[in-house]
Formats: C-alpha cells, sequence, structure tokens
C-alpha cells in the first residue's frame, strides 16, 4: 500500500550514481518539449475563445463528408458531418478547460488538506486520511464513473467531480510523504523551535516551498488524464457530447470510418492527445529530474 | 528462523484481513450512497415501451419486495451482500452474483494476462536502464514505453484489429458459444497484448521499476558489497524488483479493470467491463453496484496479496513498516 | 349463443382454408438440411419469452422460438398459425379460434414434450393482463374483455367494442402453460424467461453469460422441420466490429447493417444485402405549449428550411423515402398524394416574415424582442453517429434562415422525463416505430395531452379530434381510408411535426444462407425456409 509518485523520489536521500547520467540535458529537453506542447495547448485555447480558426468548426459541408487532408483548404481534412478537423481540434481544448479545471481543484485542494492534515498532526487523523485514501483507491475509476452515470445523467461535471475525488489520494500520499521527508531532516523541529506558529510552517515553508512544484507537475498530469478518461467515455457514448467537440469524441467519431479505410478522422485526434499527454508526462519527469539534482546538490 | 519468521506474517495477515473487511464495508457505504441520491425510479425500466402509471410501479415495487426506508435498504442489501445475494438484474431478472461470476472469470483472464504483458515490457526496459543507466540503446523503449501509454486504449484496439484481420484474414472473436478452435487461443491474445499496452500504467510501471531498483542498487551496503566482490542480486532483486513489483502490479489493478472496460467492448470478450457498460446504459442498478463491490474486492485482495508476499519476502519488514502508511 | 358469420380475408374476420396438416417432420421439400448460421446483433437480449421482453434482439429470438394463433405475412396479410381457422361473430365482438391439434411444445430435457391446447392460449392472455406482470404488451390487449376456452381445440375471445383489424392482434406469441415457474404472473424472475419453450421452429439451447443464445431446430416443428440445425444469436457492443466480424467470416449475417458500412459491404460479392421495410419514420416533433411554435407558419417554416433529401442521400446513401404524414409509411391508411414539401428556404423566410419574426443584431430571427431560438432534444442511443448528423444537419440548415437551435443530448430516461412527463422542451428527434395498426389517435387527439402520454406537443385540433374518433368507430374499410387520407392532408399541413423519412433496413449475410427471406419487423418469421447448401455447411 504504499504510494509510489514519481514526484515522492524526492524524498529520497539523492545518489550520485544517478541513472541518468546526463539527466541535464535529457531533463531539459523533456522540458523544453513539455512546455511547448502546454503553450500550444494555450494557445489553441486563445484561437479557439476569439474564434480566430481557419473554418466554422460547427459548419457542416454535405460534399465533403471525411476528406483526407488537404481537400479543399482543410488542411487536416473533414469530419462525419464535413466539418474542418483542424477547426475542431482547436475548439476542442475548451471542452476540458474547465472540466478539467474542476477536477485537478479538488484533487489539489482536498489532496493536500489531507495530506497535510495526516503528515503534519499524524495519529488518529492519519489512520483516517489512510482509510479514505484507500477506500478511494479500491475503486476502479471507470468503473465508478459508470455507476455514477448509471445512477445520475451524463454530464461532464459529475464524471469530473468523481476524476477529482479519485485524485485525491495521490496528491494527499505526495503532501503527506513530503512533510515526512521534511520530519525526517528535522525541519519542522527546527521551525518550531523557531517559534514559527503551526500554519505559518505548513503554508508557507512546507507547501510553498516545498510541494508547490510536485503539485504543479501533478496538475499537468491530471490534465493528461482527464483527456484520456474523456476518451474512453466517449467511447462508451458518454463523453462530451455533440455539437461540442473533444478530442475524445472525434477520435470516437473518426474511428467509425476508421475500417473502411480512412484513418485520418481518428488519427489526427489521437495524435493531438499522444503528443500532449506525452508532453505532459515529459515536462513531469523533466522538472522531477531537475528538482532531485537540485535537492541532491 | 522459520517460526519467528511466520509469527509476523499471521500477525500482519490478519491485521490486513481486519483492515481489508473494513475497506470493503466503506466500499458497499458508497456505493449505496451513490444510489440513493439517485433521482427518478430505476424500476421504470421494467416497463419500457410503455409508459408506467404509478399504480405499475408500485406494483412492480410490491412484485420485488423492496423496502422504501433508506436505511431498510442498506441492511437488507448488505445483509444480502454478505450471502452472496447481490440482488437480481433489472434488465435480465437473473442473480447478479452468479452474474458476475460468471463473466468475472474470463474478466480476470484478460487484467492477469494484460498484467504479465505490461511486465514483460517494463521489466527488461527498466532492468536495463538502471544497470546501464539512459543508453541510446534503451531510451527510444523508454519513449515507446510513454508513446502507448498516452494512446487511447480504444484506438489502439482499432489498429490492431485492423493489422491483425487484413494481414492474417481471420477475424479476433472470443466465442463462448461456438465451438473452441485451434486459434481460439491465439485470438485472446490480442485483447490481453492491447490492454497490456494501453492500460495507461507501462510508463509508470517502467518509471517506479527504474527507480527503485537504482535506489536499490545505490544503497551504501550493496555499494561495499560489490566492492568486495560479493553477489548483490539476491538482494537487488528482492528489494528491487520482486517487492516493487508487486506493489505496483497490486496498485494498478484498479487502472487495469478500468482499461479491461473499453478492451472488452472492442474486442466483444464476455466480461464484466461489457456487463457494467450495460448496465450503465440500461440504469441497471443491481447490476452495477454489484460490479463495483466485486470490483473494489478484487483490488483489496489484490493489496492483501501483496501485504503477504512483502512480509513474506521480507519478515523484519512488518514490524518496521506498518501496512498503510507512506512514510519511508 | 352468438351467431357466427364466416367473412372474407384480406382485413375483416376471415376463414381461410384449413392448410394441409403435415405430420412434423422433414419439410420434404428436396432442400438440405444442416449448417450453423450465426447471427450478429447490437446489444444484448434482455428476456427471451415474447411478454417480458421489451426490445428488437429479444423480439427477433422469440419470433423464432414461439408461435401466434395467426401470422402476419410478407405483405401484411393474416395468415393461419397456430390456429388452423377462425370466425368472427355478426357483431364483431366475438372471435373464435379453432386450434390446430398436431402442435407440440418443445420438450424440457428429461421430460416428454406436450401437446398445445386452447388452456394454453388463455393462459398465455391472462398472465399477460395480470397487473404483476413485467410486460409492455397489456396496454395493446385491453380491447379484449374476456377469454373462453370452448373446447381442448377452441377458444373464444369476447372483444369490449368491435375495432377493425382485430384479427392482426391476435398474432401474439402464445406461451405454455406449464412454462412459467409462477402460473399466476410472469416477472423477469422467473427462471422461464431465460429457458422458454414455444412451439416454433428453433429450441433455446443454452444462453452464455455473455448472453449468446444458442437455437436449435425443432425436430417436430408442426411446419415441418427447419432447414438449418442451429442458430447463434451473438451480441455486439460495438457495430463497426460487427461488421467487421462478417467482412471475416466470424458471423454469417447481421441483421441490421449501420449504413455507414452499406457501400463495403455493397461492393463485396461474398455477401447479399437484403433491403426489409420497417414501419417506422423520423420526424421532428414540436412542443406547442412554447407561444413561438403554436404559430403554424413557425412550423412550416422550419420544415421548408430543411433539404431533407439531401440529408437522406449524404448521411444514409440515400437509402430510404421521404414521408409526408403521420401513417405509417406502407400501410393502406398512407396517403400518397400528399406530397413531402420541398426544400424552401425562401417559402420559409417569408413564412417567418408574415409571423411576425425580423432579423436582430445578431442574425437571429426576433418578434416583440423575443428570439426565436428554441431547444432541440434528444436521447442518447447506442448507435449515435445517424442521430448526430440528422440533428446537427438540422441545427445548420435553421441557423441559415436566422433560427438558433441548441441541441441537447439527454440520457434516455431523463429524455423520456423531459419529453413526456415534464414537457420541457422545443423540439424532439425522435422515430415512430408501428406494429401492424395505421392507429394514430394517441398521437394527435387532444384527448392524449397529458403526463405520459403521447401527444407530447399537445397538438389540439377538434378537426382532427372528430375524424380520430370517427376513423376509430367505422367498420367499413373504404370509409376509414378515406377519413385517414383526410387526416393525413390536415396533419401535413398543420406540420405539428416535420415529418422526415422511413429508412430502408438492411440485413446482411454471406450467400451461402439461401432463400432468406425477412420479415419487415419480426425479421425471421420465415427463418425455417432458410438453407444452407451442403458443400457450404462445413
Amino acid at each position: 500500500m504504499k504510494r509510489y509518485t514519481q514526484i515522492e523520489d524526492a524524498s529520497r536521500p539523492a545518489s550520485d550514481v544517478s541513472p541518468w547520467k546526463s539527466a541535464g540535458t535529457l531533463d531539459l529537453a523533456c522540458v523544453g518539449y513539455g512546455l511547448i506542447v502546454v503553450a500550444a495547448v494555450l494557445v489553441s485555447y486563445v484561437l479557439g475563445v476569439f474564434e480566430w480558426l481557419p473554418y466554422d468548426p460547427e459548419h457542416i459541408s454535405f460534399g465533403l463528408l471525411n476528406a483526407p487532408p488537404g481537400s479543399a483548404g482543410h488542411l487536416l481534412g473533414t469530419d462525419f458531418l464535413g466539418r474542418d478537423i483542424l477547426s475542431r481540434l482547436i475548439v476542442a481544448t475548451q471542452a476540458y478547460f474547465l472540466p478539467g479545471l474542476v477536477a485537478i481543484a479538488i484533487s489539489l485542494v482536498a489532496g493536500t488538506v489531507l495530506g497535510a492534515l495526516a503528515g503534519y498532526r499524524g495519529g488518529g487523523v492519519e489512520v483516517l486520511v489512510t482509510y479514505f485514501n484507500n477506500l478511494v483507491d479500491s475503486f476502479p475509476r471507470l468503473v465508478l464513473i459508470l455507476l455514477v452515470i448509471a445512477v445520475f445523467r451524463v454530464d461532464i461535471y459529475y464524471i469530473m467531480i468523481i476524476v477529482g475525488v479519485t485524485g485525491v489520494p495521490v496528491v494527499a500520499s505526495l503532501v503527506a510523504g513530503k512533510i515526512a521527508f521534511l520530519r525526517q531532516k528535522h525541519f519542522i523541529e527546527a521551525a518550531h523551535v523557531l517559534g514559527l506558529p503551526a500554519h505559518v510552517i505548513v503554508l508557507k515553508h512546507i507547501l510553498w516551498h516545498h510541494c508547490a512544484p510536485l503539485l504543479v507537475i501533478r496538475a499537468t498530469i491530471g490534465m493528461g488524464e482527464v483527456i484520456l478518461i474523456e476518451t474512453s467515455l466517449s467511447y462508451l457514448g458518454f463523453g462530451v457530447q455533440e455539437p461540442t467537440p473533444s478530442w475524445g469524441n472525434m477520435v470516437q467519431a473518426g474511428a467509425n470510418y476508421f475500417f473502411q479505410g480512412k484513418f485520418w478522422p481518428s488519427t489526427a485526434p489521437a495524435l493531438a492527445i499522444l503528443f500532449t499527454i506525452l508532453g505532459f508526462h515529459l515536462l513531469g519527469d523533466g522538472l522531477n529530474g531537475i528538482l532531485e539534482d537540485r535537492s541532491g546538490k | 528462523m522459520k517460526l519467528s519468521a511466520l509469527k509476523p506474517v499471521a500477525l500482519v495477515l490478519s491485521r490486513e484481513l481486519a483492515l481489508t473487511a473494513l475497506l470493503l464495508l466503506g466500499v458497499s457505504l458508497v456505493v449505496f450512497v451513490i444510489l440513493f441520491l439517485a433521482p427518478g425510479d430505476p424500476f421504470s425500466v421494467l416497463l419500457e415501451g410503455q409508459m408506467p402509471s404509478h399504480e405499475a410501479r408500485a406494483g412492480v415495487r410490491e412484485a420485488l419486495g423492496i423496502p422504501t426506508t433508506w436505511y431498510g435498504q442498506y441492511f437488507a442489501w448488505l445483509g444480502n451482500l454478505l450471502r452472496g445475494n447481490f440482488g437480481t438484474s433489472i434488465r435480465t431478472g437473473l442473480p447478479v452474483f452468479g452474474e458476475i461470476v460468471r463473466v468475472g472469470a474470463s474478466t480476470l483472464y484478460l487484467t492477469l494476462g494484460s498484467m504479465l504483458v505490461t511486465l514483460l515490457i517494463a521489466v527488461p526496459i527498466a532492468l536495463h536502464a538502471s544497470v546501464r543507466g539512459a543508453t541510446p540503446f534503451n531510451r527510444p523503449f523508454t519513449l515507446l514505453a510513454y508513446v502507448v501509454s498516452a494512446l487511447p486504449v480504444f484506438w489502439l484496439g482499432y489498429v490492431a484489429i485492423y493489422l491483425v484481420s487484413r494481414q492474417l484474414g481471420v477475424f479476433p472473436l472470443v466465442s463462448q458459444a461456438s465451438a473452441p478452435t485451434e486459434r481460439a487461443w491465439l485470438y485472446s491474445l490480442l485483447p490481453i497484448c492491447v490492454l497490456g499496452l494501453g492500460n495507461g500504467t507501462v510508463s509508470e510501471v517502467v518509471r517506479y521499476l527504474r527507480e527503485e531498483l537504482s535506489r536499490v542498487m545505490a544503497e551504501d551496503y550493496i555499494r561495499t558489497a560489490r566492492a568486495k566482490g560479493a553477489s548483490v542480486w539476491r538482494h537487488a532483486f528482492r528489494e528491487g524488483l520482486l517487492i516493487p513489483m508487486t506493489e505496483i502490479v497490486a496498485s494498478k489493478i484498479p487502472f487495469i479493470l478500468g482499461g479491461a472496460v473499453i478492451v472488452e467492448q472492442v474486442f466483444n470478450w464476455p466480461g464484466m467491463g461489457r456487463m457494467a457498460w450495460q448496465a450503465a446504459q440500461d440504469r441497471d442498478f443491481p447490476a452495477i453496484m454489484g460490479i463495483a463491490m466485486v470490483a473494489a474486492t478484487l483490488v483489496r485482495t489484490g493489496s492483501l496479496l501483496q501485504r503477504v508476499v512483502y512480509v513474506a519476502v521480507n519478515p523484519r519488514a512488518s514490524q518496521q513498516r506498518r501496512g498503510g502508511g507512506w512514510a519511508e | 349463443m352468438k351467431k357466427h358469420l364466416v367473412v372474407g380475408l384480406s382485413l375483416l374476420s376471415v376463414v381461410v382454408g384449413t392448410p394441409p396438416v403435415s405430420p412434423a417432420g422433414p419439410k420434404n421439400d428436396g432442400r438440405p438440411d444442416g449448417g450453423t448460421l450465426g447471427y450478429g446483433e447490437y446489444g444484448r437480449p434482455s428476456t427471451l419469452d415474447p411478454i417480458t421482453s421489451n426490445e428488437m434482439v429479444s423480439l427477433r429470438i422469440t419470433e423464432l422460438v414461439f408461435n401466434g394463433l395467426v401470422g402476419i405475412d410478407a405483405k401484411q396479410e393474416i395468415v393461419p398459425e397456430l390456429a388452423e381457422r377462425w370466425e368472427a361473430s355478426k357483431d364483431g365482438r366475438g372471435y373464435t379460434f379453432y386450434l390446430r391439434k398436431d402442435v407440440v411444445w418443445h420438450a424440457r430435457d428429461g421430460e416428454e414434450a406436450r401437446p398445445f391446447t386452447a388452456d394454453d392460449v388463455v393462459f398465455t392472455y391472462k398472465i399477460m393482463m395480470h397487473p404483476k406482470t413485467t410486460t409492455p404488451l397489456k396496454v395493446r390487449y385491453e380491447f379484449i374483455e374476456s377469454v373462453e376456452k370452448l373446447t381442448d381445440h377452441a377458444v373464444q375471445f369476447t372483444l369490449k367494442r368491435p375495432i377493425l383489424n382485430a384479427l392482426a392482434k391476435f398474432s401474439f406469441k402464445v406461451i405454455p402453460k406449464h412454462g412459467p415457474a409462477n402460473p399466476i404472473y410472469l416477472t423477469r424472475e422467473d427462471p422461464f424467461v431465460r429457458q422458454p419453450i414455444g412451439t416454433g421452429p428453433f429450441v433455446v439451447k443454452t444462453i452464455t453469460s455473455d448472453r449468446e443464445v444458442v437455437l436449435v431446430a425443432n425436430e417436430n416443428y408442426f411446419k415441418g422441420r427447419p432447414h438449418i440445425n442451429r442458430f447463434i444469436s451473438k451480441p455486439f457492443a460495438d457495430q463497426n466490429i460487427m461488421t467487421q466480424a462478417l467482412m471475416f467470416n466470424a458471423i454469417d449475417m447481421v441483421v441490421l447493417v449501420n449504413p455507414r458500412d452499406l457501400p463495403e459491404l455493397q461492393g463485396d460479392k461474398r455477401f447479399v444485402l437484403q433491403p426489409y421495410n420497417a414501419l417506422s419514420y423520423a420526424f421532428f416533433g414540436y412542443n406547442l405549449r412554447n407561444s413561438l411554435l403554436a404559430d403554424k407558419r413557425v412550423r412550416q417554416a422550419l420544415a421548408y428550411a430543411v433539404n431533407r433529401q439531401e440529408v437522406l442521400d449524404s448521411f444514409f446513401n440515400g437509402q430510404g423515402t421521404l414521408v409526408s404524414g403521420p401513417f405509417a409509411p406502407g400501410s393502406w391508411a398512407y396517403n400518397l398524394d400528399v406530397r413531402p414539401l420541398a426544400f424552401d428556404p425562401q417559402k420559409a423566410t417569408a413564412l417567418l416574415r408574415q409571423a411576425g419574426f425580423a432579423p436582430g443584431p445578431d442574425g437571429t430571427l426576433q418578434k416583440d424582442g423575443k428570439k426565436l431560438a428554441l431547444s432541440l432534444k434528444v436521447p442518447i442511443e447506442k448507435e449515435s453517429e445517424a442521430v448526430k448528423r440528422v440533428v446537427l444537419a438540422f441545427q445548420n440548415y435553421l441557423k441559415n434562415i436566422g433560427v438558433a437551435i441548441k441541441v441537447e443530448f439527454k440520457e434516455w430516461q431523463a429524455w423520456k422525463e423531459s419529453v413526456f412527463l415534464e414537457h420541457d422542451f422545443d423540439i424532439i428527434f425522435a422515430s415512430w416505430v408501428f406494429d401492424d395498426s395505421a392507429d394514430i389517435s394517441s398521437l394527435f387527439h387532444s384527448a392524449e395531452i397529458g403526463a405520459w402520454k403521447n401527444n407530447f406537443g399537445a397538438y389540439s385540433n377538434p378537426e382532427v379530434d372528430g375524424l380520430i374518433v370517427e376513423s376509430k368507430l367505422t367498420l367499413d374499410h373504404e370509409k376509414r381510408r378515406t377519413i385517414n387520407r383526410k387526416l393525413h392532408a390536415i396533419l401535413a399541413e398543420e406540420a405539428p411535426y416535420t415529418f422526415l423519412w422511413t429508412l430502408t433496413n438492411y440485413s446482411g449475410y454471406h450467400k451461402k444462407v439461401r432463400r432468406v427471406a425477412i420479415h419487415p419487423y419480426k425479421f425471421f418469421s420465415f427463418a425455417d425456409e432458410w438453407f444452407i447448401p451442403v458443400a457450404d455447411q462445413k
């Protein structure tokens, strides 16, 4: 029941026999790629909001269904309703933005609070938090989502609440682990000796100085999870609903034509998902590597 | 040695069993609360096709013998659960538990198989990376592990089916009713591989194993032992590979079960995931509740087994590392 | 004792001659027996009996396992099945059915096959109408007042009042008295619904946990043993995969091919695509409680603005026919003289102008400061691509004339509640599926406005009410036809719906399966005649 997140690794004594000897450049490359992806996603979001798009993403052309890339000026082709795929890919970032933020906010806020409580207070609180974590972790996320869908209705926000809640344990253990590490280093006792009040120690010294970067990394990875979950749900018919585009419902709609040899309508959004999630993960990895190095030196 | 090793194992086991029971109680409460908050009336599904009047609904309720208060329903349900009675599917009228047991085996086969695939891919990459560091040889593999983890699993399934059916001219369809052919096990290999690759855990498994191995290899006494020329593989294997492997596998069960929902759908695999989807479609509450319970039980059983392995491999640890903590 | 009257065939109660009573056994028609047919279904069957089941997958299986007193043939005519002849009383309220004497129920394991008698018919009716029975059929048989066994092989039904075309309703499937464990009422918990026995050409052998159903030939079938040995119904969760399974011979037949896969199968010589028409049509239905839509001109304008033929051609490969009115297309009540409205956006705009709408600052039409913005509620279906295409195209067309449509997809149950209970919608997209009747009274009569009633749009027109009642009461077929033609014309003009189209369904199957005839909505009615040549039986 031990948790293993890459972030936790920062809490272990760094060694000089690092497996990533070339960590410097490689980590930088990862972080660079990740930042490009984040920037691209943000730019897409802005473009979508201001509707600076090559085409109207909801315009249907009957004569141009599932057109290949490049036809009639559609850079990435058209979908099953003859709508421009590129424009829809750009607009689709909006579908993830707010719901994703909801999910991540739930995970981060609840996780941090629980983790800080458990790590700082210990004792009964820790036992309770551990129980909660194990309870939440007992459910496969998708099964829990299907349960909620069966019971309530298909709504992306309901789903994101589940994604958020199921993301709490990772964050909680991350924060608690960090505090345990700091305690081990007599950091907290030192702060006590200096006469700092508890909330200052927790908020400023522990969370702000030591956990903030880790939480940022966790947030990016959380965004990746949101995208993949939504894609799976779209396949099951429970994702973001038309006419709102999401990468997930675009892959799903395009995949209907996959076996007829029309690969593009599903491959384009699938690649968008791939590059984005890869970016988020590499960003996390790279940052982590750099942080680990710094803490080691 | 033997005896002293056994005692902590038994101790830890009973502790873990109690914890598991407590957690499953919590699981049942969570499931029930979600159901209780449900709007509408699940029983109108029964009368699909005609607009049910209120009398008709009451009639159905009576026929099904459903208590009216929430705690009455919870305790009735919980009592039934303990007796292995998970209720009757609203859609099919069949006992849910029997249904789940019948389809659960094939889901278990799928998930265990795909875990094996995941490990077969991840362990060599992690081993190589931790022993040799990042080399031009293993780096592309590491990257590949990341790539497959970031692809939508159903799309990966479509690609696999497209390739296999076009290349081999056969369709990988698993059927329970048709007589098994020689190719049957081959057909089941495809969904297992797709789930093993695409359940989104390969990259994490690689990363975790790599780090654990590197950490163990870097421990002071290993370095000392190595310097002295003693064999360190036994220890490194146990601490750096076996234990982390059981840990990550146990903790990834929920993810793999979730992935199975999708893969079963794509490959028409007769398992729990398809049942869950069908239940969500039909708002078949008893069925989906039962599936959630069984899935959670599987997850907890996985954790339990992991603890047992951990303590068995490393009896001393039962004192130092009380289960459930995260502090190292 | 009432006087019985023998009436001529096609519509009114009937007697046709006694069919040759062939002793059960092989058909002796020179066609080979043997072979297995695996067919793909999208979705799983719920139950396998004809009473509690409520969806098409189950319905198709019950068609293989059970028989009705009468059958409906491919030309919509009534033919004898379990009843070899029948009589109607002069007042039209009494129907006497004389049953075949050579019919036996499927034998359960280790039991003797039992003969079919009048008791089974009485039992079926009683269990179907029991208040605790789970069934969607009850409302359809409320016109029957009582049933009585005359002899072991004769049974008499008395109707509450004479109705037209009553005979078709006696095509309900008969179940055995010794079938259900509970002889009083039938729920889905009864083992009978999973291991049913019937009189039909195929016997349910096994049902797997994944709802694959294996059916084997009934050696004692009263119309002669069916040619094909085994039918296997395989449920699929993904239509794309189902088509691929057919293409690569993992199954032999798909009962309903998705329109988007038709081109792929059309080009393949190994397969046959067979069309069959379902008695159904799709429509946009309007909520007349909304004052904007209460104006007939607005509803007509919406109809003119949509190029329905273009949608049909682009999204359904042109596999369908536009419809103009409320009756089941292809039924005798349908008025072919009323033409579907043409696509005419200018006319749509002109009508909206007449109704007092003018373009607002954002391009959306408005009247007295009220925008012409409507919500379109659509149920989420399992296979939703076609639905998505149609509603989004609708939205696009209406945007072109300045009408804003907000599309909302809702989960099925929630959709039904907001449409039929809360009436909280402006437009819906849906289809009506008809069975054997051309009765539209529940759709447009003003008495049908209310919670869980079918006139969800609150359409109310005294003239239509009058015609509906008149049509229901008349027993003269020609007169009824004239009334229905008039109703059709009025409702087409009044446009409470925008009537769209009826789609042609296609079944795709491997060409080794021969002599395939498909019943429009029951599908397998003639499956006992299908066969597979010996060389292809494997």
